[in-house]
């Protein structure tokens, strides 16, 4: 009976036991952990099922030992496990690693493998040898290959969100009862070491530039008080005083209708801020440049009669508002003059099938608003990018432009006429007083003649009054020869009575300055090549300058249809003379005898006087001097004269 | 009443040459000759009373020819002007000829031209002067006459008849015709039309 009850007992026991075994084993299996016993005296391992299963075995397939167990270990954890678990051991310390073993199929897993601390870190444990070392060590393993995959997983994808905020200049935020995060980039936004925690509400507020700072206030405030998102700019001031911009959004998170916090996301926007207020700037300048210089810019399609773009100018030049918003392209077309449209028309679809680009240089329109002609200038670049027919390009106001250009052109004319009339008049004066000069001393001579045949043809002939009427005959007919000589003698040699030292170079320099403006006009450009040490010179300055300004003047107008360049050199001659020369490229001398260009009244211009060279070579000679003319080899003429350089010795 | 003093050619030229020529040939005629190098000597002497003109240079050097024509009629100094210029162009000589010059010459001139101007000139101022003595030998016999007998004849020689003019001036007719009687004599009017003649050159504005 007893045996019976030991024999049931056993039995049940043994059953017990089976089951257990099996729920333990059912166990590791769900768990993938399997358990495993080393015996280092003989090396022997006893796995459990699991533990075969983890290591690609169909469960106790085979005995194990530890060479075989080794040789799974993947190479390039053995040597570190091993190593450790004697280290570990040595120091009584349960050994723990995570490494790598490779299935006969060549599968590669990671596990994890601890030791129990009941077979090894009790000191004076029966399962230890004298050195304190243990004969067996028993432990589990689990297999971690899918967590690790999945914590792969989450770190590369923490990785990837972190990188991102950084690379984006963004930061996240979490707001609830549990408390406050930051992300890591949120902290390098507000120059922040993450060390210390995310700021309280406070804390962060001193961050916020003061000039936003209560409109914050406001919005946390309404965010805590009606758990309501925002999306708003603000500046801060980091610690390092630096301002960025940052755009901060917010959402209320709700889940199954409770209110659970924030969530938010905090980006830097400065350089996009900054980048925006320049692009408005920028804008608001182009707007305020096209509508200075009554420029427009637009961009169409000539083929499909679209509208890309428009500039405010180009809406106001047609007379149009900007602010009536998109316009069809025929409302500006219907502006052209009817005598122009043709035209324009023609160009623009000319252009367009040629695919070329087009300058209508001058058309008018009726303007929309107040049907007031105005004159414009269209410049269409073909768009190469883009489809047959797209067009950008310019429309400017020329009316201004055109008004002041006649007015220049009338009064450039005016002032030719007024220069004209001037000298005309100057010489007919001239010539008056001259006559007038002249005839008096001639009529009176006249009547003295007819005075003298009255007295002779008296009964008797008094021939006392007719001898007195002959003298004065004679003395009239003196004084008009006085009258002539003293005009000649005003220029000829002799003792001028202005006479002094001449700074030539400083001369010239007067006369260039001078003359600045009908050079300028006739685009003349004035060249002087004097030489260094020209002396001075022993003249009439006045006299000069009448030279001067003759011969220049004459290389100007034979030069002001085409413009030109007028040179001016000057150098000594071994004879101790000076010759200054002015060389000009217009339309040169006539042809035959130059030496007559210098006879008075011998004029080769429509209005000259003829005076100009007649009265530069009696000033030229009457300082002792020369004055001739050659025609260039290029073009144009030139005329020297030459003066005593003797300034220098009479000094 | 017939003058019988020499004629006389005033000159005026600022060129001496000029002047002594003209001043000459002027003598050899046998005319009287005086001659000034400005308008300003000329006003300084007197030259009344006798038949005389004026040979005027255009262009002197205080004051053109022209102003001093104006500033001679402005003294009622009327003197037959011939102007002469070295240089006058037509509108000048309008002006000058407008203003009452006898003759506008261009130097140099035709000696005849000038005679004959001058000779045209003198015959106008003789004239003139005539003209200019009757009239104040008129003035005189008119301020001889009592103020009734100046508006009596002042009446007549409106056309009105005695009895009109008694009634008028509001006396007999008798009267009028005594003062008619008066006038006539004192005036030395030969006849009602002399009288109105003389009337005229006294200027005497007739009765409404």
């Amino acid at each position: 009976m007893a045996n019976d009850d030991v024999q049931k007992t056993l039995a049940d026991l043994s059953r017990d036991l089976q089951e257990s075994k099996a729920r333990l084993e059912e166990a590791q299996r769900v768990a993938h952990v399997g358990h495993w016993e080393w015996d280092l005296e003989t090396d022997v391992v006893v796995w459990s099922d699991e533990t075969y299963r983890i290591f690609g075995f169909n469960p106790q397939e085979r005995p194990m030992d530890l060479a075989t167990v080794r040789a799974m270990v993947h190479e390039e954890d053995r040597e570190r496990l091993y190593q450790g678990v004697d280290e570990d051991l040595l120091a009584g310390v349960r050994p723990a690693a995570e490494f790598r073993i490779v299935r006969p199929s060549g599968e590669v897993r990671t596990v994890y493998s601890l030791t129990s601390d009941r077979w090894s870190s009790s000191p004076g444990d029966a399962k230890r040898d004298a050195s304190g070392r243990p004969y067996k060590l028993f432990g589990t393993i689990q297999d971690i290959t899918e967590r690790k995959r999945t914590e792969e997983a989450l770190k590369q994808s923490y990785f990837y969100l972190s990188e991102g905020q950084r690379l984006g200049h963004m930061g996240s935020w979490a707001f609830n009862d549990s408390g406050h995060y930051w992300s890591e980039e949120l902290y390098r936004i507000y120059g922040l070491d993450p060390k210390n925690g995310a700021p309280t509400v406070e804390q962060y507020l001193a961050l916020i530039d003061p000039q936003d700072r209560a409109s914050m206030a406001e919005t946390i405030k309404r965010m805590q008080e009606e758990r309501r998102g925002f999306d708003q700019i603000e500046r801060i001031i980091r610690p390092d005083g630096q301002l960025r911009y940052v755009r901060a959004v917010a959402v209320p998170v709700v889940e199954q209708g409770v209110f659970k916090g924030f969530v938010g996301t905090t980006m830097d926007v400065t350089e996009h801020q900054l980048l925006t207020e320049e692009l408005r700037r920028e804008r608001a300048y182009l707007t305020e440049a096209q509508s200075l210089a009554h420029v427009g810019s637009w961009a169409a399609n000539f083929a499909t009669m679209q509208s890309f773009h428009r500039s405010d100018e180009t809406y106001r030049i047609h007379g149009l508002d900007p602010r009536e918003g998109p316009t069809p392209l025929e409302r500006f077309w219907a502006t052209l003059h009817p005598e122009d449209e043709p035209v324009v028309r023609a160009t623009i679809e000319n252009a367009v099938r040629t695919g070329t680009d087009y300058d209508i240089r001058e058309y008018r329109i009726c303007r929309a608003e107040d049907g007031q002609i105005r004159f414009l200038r269209t410049i269409g670049h073909r768009n190469p990018v883009g489809e047959i027919g797209e067009y950008v390009g310019i429309t400017m106001d020329i009316t201004e432009v055109k008004r002041a250009e006649e007015e220049r052109e009338r009064l450039r004319q005016l002032e030719a006429d007024l220069a004209h009339i001037n000298r005309v008049n100057m010489m007919g004066e001239l010539a008056a007083t001259l006559a007038h000069e002249i005839k008096q001393p001639i009529a009176a001579s006249i009547t003295s003649a007819n005075a003298c045949l009255k007295w002779l043809a008296r009964d008797p002939p008094d021939l006392d009054r007719a001898r007195a009427a002959a003298l004065r005959i004679e003395q009239d007919g003196n004084r008009a020869a006085d009258v002539i000589n003293r005009l000649r003698s005003f220029y000829k040699k002799g003792t001028p009575p202005e006479r002094g030292i001449v700074d030539l170079k400083e001369l010239i320099r007067e006369m260039t300055a001078l003359l600045k403006k009908e050079t300028v006009r006739h685009s003349i450009k004035i060249h002087s090549d004097l030489n260094e040490d020209m002396p001075n010179v022993l003249a009439d300055r006045v006299q000069l300058q009448q030279v001067f300004m003759n011969l220049m003047l004459n290389a100007i107008e034979a030069m002001k249809d085409g413009g030109g360049k007028l040179t001016i050199t000057s150098r000594r001659t071994p004879e101790g003379q000076l010759i200054v020369s002015i060389e000009d490229t217009g339309v040169g001398l006539p042809a035959g005898n130059t030496e007559r260009i210098f006879d008075a009244f011998h004029s080769t211009k429509p209005q000259g006087t003829g005076m100009g060279l007649a009265i530069t070579r009696s000033i030229v000679e009457a300082h002792g001097g020369r004055v001739w003319a050659t025609v260039n080899q290029e073009a144009g003429a030139t005329f020297h004269f030459t003066l005593p350089a003797r300034a220098e010795a009479d000094a | 009443m017939k003058s019988t003093a020499v004629p006389t050619v005033f000159i005026i030229d600022d060129d001496r040459g000029m002047r002594q020529a003209i001043h000459d040939l002027v003598e050899s005629i046998g005319l009287r000759a005086e001659s000034f190098a400005t308008g300003e000597e000329f006003l300084g002497t007197k030259h009344i009373g006798r038949p005389s003109c004026l040979v005027l240079d255009v262009r002197l050097p205080q004051m053109s020819g022209l102003d001093f024509q104006r500033r001679l009629a402005k003294s009622g100094l009327r003197i037959p002007i011939i102007f002469v210029t070295a240089h006058g162009d037509i509108p000048m000589s309008v002006k000058a000829l407008k203003s009452g010059a006898v003759e506008f010459l261009t130097k140099p001139f035709r000696d005849q031209d000038l005679l004959d101007a001058i000779q045209q000139a003198l015959e106008r101022d003789d004239i003139a002067q005539k003209e200019q003595a009757e009239v104040a030998d008129l003035q005189k016999r008119h301020q001889a006459l009592t103020l009734r007998e100046r508006e009596v004849m002042t009446l007549v020689v409106s056309g009105r008849l005695n009895k009109q003019i008694a009634s008028e001036i509001g006396t007999s007719e008798a009267t009028v015709k005594v003062h008619r009687g008066n006038v006539m004599h004192k005036m030395q009017a030969a006849s009602v039309v002399d009288l109105v003649r003389m009337a005229d050159k006294l200027k005497l504005s007739p009765a409404k």
